[in-house]
């Protein structure tokens, strides 16, 4: 585990760079900036990142952005890809009706 | 709530999916397949390219033939195969949940395997997010399965052979491809994918990425650079092409996120995030097994071998094997396996360059380079004679486990030996009779008949031709080399087509004698055959 703090005092501020409009998670419009600013707040792992900025939370479910997504982190953290807490999963692994999910277990009108 | 049993739950019905299943039906299990497709076969069924190995491995069979055949076999042994339903959950216990039209329903199995596959890689630039960028996945789909032509111009980036073969296919859909780009120094994928998609007159950018994707509301142009040491694009070495279309093939993912919400070990690893798994695929939650690509991403063929392998692991979890017959079908597949991880783009050689061939010969830097090899290097290969008559020119200049060339022909021209890997040689004892079943054969397009003097100062090259329409006899173009530039003239004097050649017609062109090792590829005059 990470020490936070002593984390943020090494990899310095967040200073902006000329790509950071670029979206990275298209589903829910994440961009790069966004990931890298979040990091400076202190967002070190997917599955917080999932939960503050919503990436990897859309349609595809972090398909398509993933590794992107990680990728970032790492950069920002200057370490491996590798060595960044992924999201745990969790049940639908693909987006499913509300209407469908609700009815699973029989709670059916018949 | 109900929930229904089975014996082996299969999740997957791809090459690894499908051999599981059929392993284990033959051992009188009854498993159920589900797959979120519409159609089974996984990626074989885009893949209309004939696949290297060897006989074993189906070798020089089209990759959905491949899944055609799995998809009998699973039939004859009576596995349930259920297509549009979507696993959605995997719990500890081997329960599974499963979108099936507009409900979830519940299985549970004693086994279940799981063989998702994997998901295509995505990469980040300037306006990656306009329409016209796709996957080439998705270009695949397109054409393979819907035939209709994913653009008109198209860049394509990364050089693995997913990135050649689809450049081939969207050639052969009649799309132009400026270019094909990849940061790698080195083109990735094989040799003689590479070599296929040069002589059509691709040009290869090596160590050069994607800047830019130009365009309002969709892609009208891209802009490439090439990269420095720190993978920076370097200024001024940017260069535009007008596209409508940019193909991305940078890679594959696995599909692995089942396994670990099923509570299975996972390791992060270059290739992916896998589940830890043993050789027989048992993964670190008893009764969950995984094969193929979701396990560490590699070729249909050890898909296949990795498949049976669960499917063995299976039979003997569930009791309906002994652990002594296991074991011994384990070994036997497992050699198959071996055979397949053998040669330059072994797992073990991934990312290395490999300079010199198991035989010693150097490898072609032009092949790594530009995707050709040069007028000047071919001689060296063994598949490369000069002889007097008709005889076969195998420009194989990499070991890669193939060898339908040498059970193509029936004299013994050609001969690669106990070791499949080794490079194609080609026998000046046996006399060719041209019959062009080597040339039909080799998956990889790479032999080629040639034979000087047919007529005073004339020679014959044949080529294997798989573009509509086809050119007719007496018809004049242009011969190109292997680097895609013109020759000379040419006159098409044969086409063959025959059932046997399954759809790779021989192409026959008269060119002068000093250019039969330089012509390798033909282009109408007109240039309505897709390759521009
Ligand atoms: C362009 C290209 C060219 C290739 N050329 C060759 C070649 O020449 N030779 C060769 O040996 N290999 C080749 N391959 C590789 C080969 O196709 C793959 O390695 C192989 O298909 C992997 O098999 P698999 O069964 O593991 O996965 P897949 O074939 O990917 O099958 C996985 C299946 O699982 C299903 N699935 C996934 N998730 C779920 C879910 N949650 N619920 C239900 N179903 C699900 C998918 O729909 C799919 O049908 C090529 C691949 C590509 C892309
Ligand atoms: S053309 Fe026929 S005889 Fe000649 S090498 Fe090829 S397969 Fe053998
Ligand atoms: S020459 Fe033989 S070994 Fe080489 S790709 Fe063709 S069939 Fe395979």
């Amino acid at each position: 585990m990470m020490d936070i703090q002593e984390k943020l005092k090494e990899i310095g501020p967040y200073v902006e760079a000329e790509d950071d409009g670029m979206l990275v998670c298209r589903c829910e419009e994440v961009t790069k900036g966004e990931i890298r600013k979040a990091v400076h707040e202190g967002i070190f792992t997917i599955e917080e990142l999932r939960r503050y900025l919503r990436s990897g939370m859309g349609l595809c479910q972090g398909q398509t952005c993933g590794k992107l997504v990680k990728g970032i982190v790492a950069r920002e953290l200057g370490v491996a890809p590798s060595e960044v807490e992924p999201a745990s999963s969790r049940a639908p692994m693909r987006p499913i009706e509300m209407e469908i999910l609700a009815e699973d277990g029989g709670v059916a009108h018949e | 709530m109900k929930i229904e049993r089975y014996d082996m739950i299969v999740i997957g019905a791809g090459p690894a999916g499908l051999s599981a299943a059929i392993e284990a039906a033959k051992k009188g299990i009854k498993p159920i397949v589900f797959d979120e497709n519409e159609k089974p076969g996984g990626q074989l069924f885009k893949q209309i390219h004939k696949f290297f190995g060897s006989k074993e491995h189906k070798a020089k069979v089209r990759g959905f033939k491949i899944g055609e055949e799995l998809l009998a076999e699973a039939r004859e042994y009576g596995v349930e195969v259920v297509l549009n339903a979507t696993v959605v959950g995997l719990y500890p216990e081997k329960e599974i949940t499963v979108k099936i039209g507009n409900e979830i329903k519940h299985y549970k199995g004693d086994a279940v395997l799981v063989a998702t596959g994997a998901s295509e890689n995505m990469v980040n630039f300037k306006g990656w997010t306009l329409p016209g960028v796709i996957g080439a996945g998705a270009a695949q789909t397109m054409m393979n399965l819907h035939h209709i032509k994913p653009g008109k111009r198209v860049l394509m980036l990364g050089s693995g052979n997913v990135g050649l073969v689809v450049s081939f296919q969207l050639l052969q859909a009649g799309c132009e491809v400026v270019a094909l780009a990849d940061a790698a120094p080195r083109v990735g994928g094989y040799g003689v994918h590479a070599a296929k998609v040069a002589r059509c007159g691709v040009p290869f950018y090596l160590s050069h990425t994607i800047v830019e994707a130009e365009g309002e509301d969709c892609v009208t142009g891209v802009v490439i650079g090439q990269v420095g040491p720190d993978w920076k694009v370097i200024p001024g070495t940017e260069k535009h092409f007008d596209v409508d279309t940019i193909c991305l093939a940078v890679g594959l993912s696995p599909m692995s996120q089942l396994l670990k919400q099923a509570g299975c070990e996972m390791s992060d690893t270059k290739g992916g995030y896998v589940p830890v798994c043993q050789e027989d695929g048992a993964t670190s939650v008893s009764g969950i097994f995984a094969a193929g690509d979701v396990s560490g991403i590699e070729e249909a063929s050890s898909a296949m071998i990795e498949g049976r392998m669960s499917g063995a692991t299976i039979s003997c979890y569930l009791g309906y094997i002994t652990e002594e017959e296991k074991q011994a079908r384990i070994k036997e597949l497992e050699a198959q396996l071996d055979t397949l991880r053998q040669g330059m783009f072994a797992p073990k050689n991934r990312g290395k360059l490999v300079e010199k061939t198991e035989e010693g010969i150097a490898v072609s830097m032009s092949l790594l380079e530009n995707g050709y090899v040069a007028d000047t290097e071919i001689e060296r290969y063994p598949g490369v004679t000069k002889q007097e008559g008709i005889h076969p020119v195998i420009e194989c200049t990499q070991n890669i486990p193939c060898n339908p060339c040498q059970d193509a022909c029936p004299k013994g021209c050609i001969c690669i030996g106990k070791n499949i890997t080794s490079l194609p040689v080609v026998s000046k004892e046996h006399k060719c009779i041209g019959c062009g079943m080597c040339v039909a054969s080799c998956s990889g397009q790479a032999i080629f008949l040639v034979q000087e003097n047919v007529e005073p100062g004339f020679g014959e090259v044949t080529m294997p031709y798989e573009f509509l329409p086809l050119p007719k006899v007496g018809e004049k173009g242009i011969a190109l080399g292997r680097d895609g530039k013109e020759v000379c003239e040419a006159e098409v004097t044969k086409v063959r087509t025959a059932p046997v050649f399954d759809h790779t017609n021989l192409l026959t062109i008269k060119v002068p004698n000093d250019r039969i090792m330089k012509a390798r590829f033909y282009r109408g005059e007109n240039g309505q055959q897709s390759a521009k």
